[in-house]
């Protein structure tokens, strides 16, 4: 399997949770653009991503920290950062 | 009545036994319960607005009448605030708190705001009534009996005139600060407020930065104000608004800052997300400056235990209190008690968690 499928399949669960948690609208997982910034064009801010947090800790055993919040203002850049978490 | 003897602070029972999934600590039906209810609230963005530079009080110790803000013109074009939450409710804002210095003597600036954005807070001394049109919180200050409202407020039969205006008004919380000086005049105060069914919070007084007065904390001080805290918390459920978990943290030796850190842009230079990026203090003249920019401006932030910036700060850190069922139940008192003291309809629920536990680390 190839690193850019795994970062692939990890954007698809993210945007799922995110649909799911948010309960965001007028969106799928495939239609989510990864590369959306979730503050500035989907309207979330920090409580919501604190609670998209805890969900991906238990998917993906990673703990989040509290810093790198404002690092993960996309799909993307959650997904690379657990990539990363899980690659450590 | 004295403080009854509390239990120590001590480790959630859960803690350390295993990881917990957060989908198992909210799979208890009460939790996810109470979890799905104040979680509708994660929209309130909120920011704050110095009404006017003048008082009908001076008070020791008041945090308005100190650093720069106090000097700032007053506006009072009412079209001008109207403008302004016109273009606070376009960049996001949710939720406004009115406070300094005295936002009782401008009611028509008050309506203007409740007009444009419909919920909110308002800080008052409670000494004049406040239109029922605006239905924002309204949070009446308490500093103590009134032979001490009047040696550190300079008026007098302060609490009479508060609860005149202020009975059976859905509005109204009494917010009583502890100093290091009134602790034990609380539980006469909380009597007579619940006597007369008026709703009661609890703030702990912070220092202004350079305060030299007998108002501030000690180690003694804070342990005894948590006493009373509990006790009064025990003894009158159904009219403070508190939990265990708020006394835990606004009565630590640590302050807020210490324990949690602190999210304004004050003290916080991302500007990403969250209060950082969102939060904005107004002068009466209608400007604001980033590097000032807190709930509690000119407060010594390693003193600052006050309520309004704990109900921004301790909630935000609902990653890091989701690590035990007792722990997480903890978080949710906190915002539960946060919720009901700030937000008009929204009716504190019972505390799920009733020991004085530890506060997680980051």
């Amino acid at each position: 399997m190839s690193k850019a499928i795994d970062i692939e399949k990890i954007i698809l669960r993210v945007a799922e949770i995110m649909i799911d948690e948010l309960k965001l609208e007028d969106v799928t997982p495939q239609t989510f653009n990864p590369d959306m910034d979730l503050v500035d064009e989907v309207g979330i801010d920090s409580m919501d991503l604190a609670t998209v947090a805890l969900v991906l800790r238990d998917e993906y055993g990673i703990r989040i920290d509290e810093d790198d919040y404002p690092k993960l203002t996309t799909i993307r850049l959650i997904s690379a950062y657990i990539k990363n978490k899980l690659s450590a | 009545m004295r403080a009854a003897i509390i239990e120590p602070i001590q480790t959630s029972p859960e803690a350390c036994k295993k990881e917990w999934k957060f989908s198992e600590i909210i799979s208890d039906p009460i939790v996810r319960e109470r979890w799905e209810k104040v979680r509708k609230y994660f929209f309130l963005r909120e920011s704050t607005y110095d009404m006017t530079n003048r008082c009908n009080i001076r008070c020791d110790g008041c945090y308005y009448y100190e650093g720069e803000k106090q000097f700032a013109e007053e506006n009072r074009d009412v079209e001008a605030w109207r403008a302004l939450m016109a273009a606070e409710k376009k960049r996001g804002i949710t939720f406004v708190v009115l406070a300094g210095a005295e936002p009782s003597l401008v009611p028509e600036l008050c309506e203007v705001c409740y007009e444009e954005i419909p919920l909110g807070a308002i800080a008052t001394n409670g000494l004049k009534l406040i239109p029922r049109t605006v239905n924002y919180k309204i949070h009446i200050s308490v500093w103590g009996n009134d032979e001490t409202s009047l040696k550190t407020r300079k008026a007098k039969d302060m609490l009479l005139r508060q609860i005149e205006n202020y009975r059976r008004d859905e509005r109204a919380v009494f917010v009583y600060t502890f100093t290091r000086d009134n602790i034990q005049q609380a539980a006469e105060v909380v009597q007579t407020l619940a006597a007369h069914d008026c709703k009661v919070t609890f703030n702990v007084f912070s220092a202004p930065v350079g305060y030299t007065g007998g108002l501030r904390h000690n180690r003694l001080s804070l342990e005894s104000t948590r006493n009373m805290m509990i006790t009064l918390l025990n003894r009158f459920p159904q009219q403070v608004l508190f939990s265990y978990y708020n006394a835990v943290a606004h009565t630590h030796p640590l302050s807020l800052h210490g324990l949690y850190g602190c999210l304004y842009p004050r003290m916080n230079p991302a500007a990403d997300l969250g209060l950082g990026r969102s939060f904005r203090q107004y002068r009466t003249d209608l400007t604001w400056d980033k590097n000032a920019a807190c709930c509690v401006p000119d407060t010594d932030c390693a003193d600052c235990r006050h309520y309004a910036s704990g109900s921004a700060v301790v909630t935000a850190k609902l990653y890091r209190h989701a690590v035990d069922p007792t722990t997480f139940k903890a978080w949710l008192d906190y915002a539960d008690t946060y919720l009901s003291v700030w937000v008009t309809g929204y009716a504190k629920e019972p505390n799920l968690c009733n020991q004085l536990i530890v506060v997680p680390e980051k």
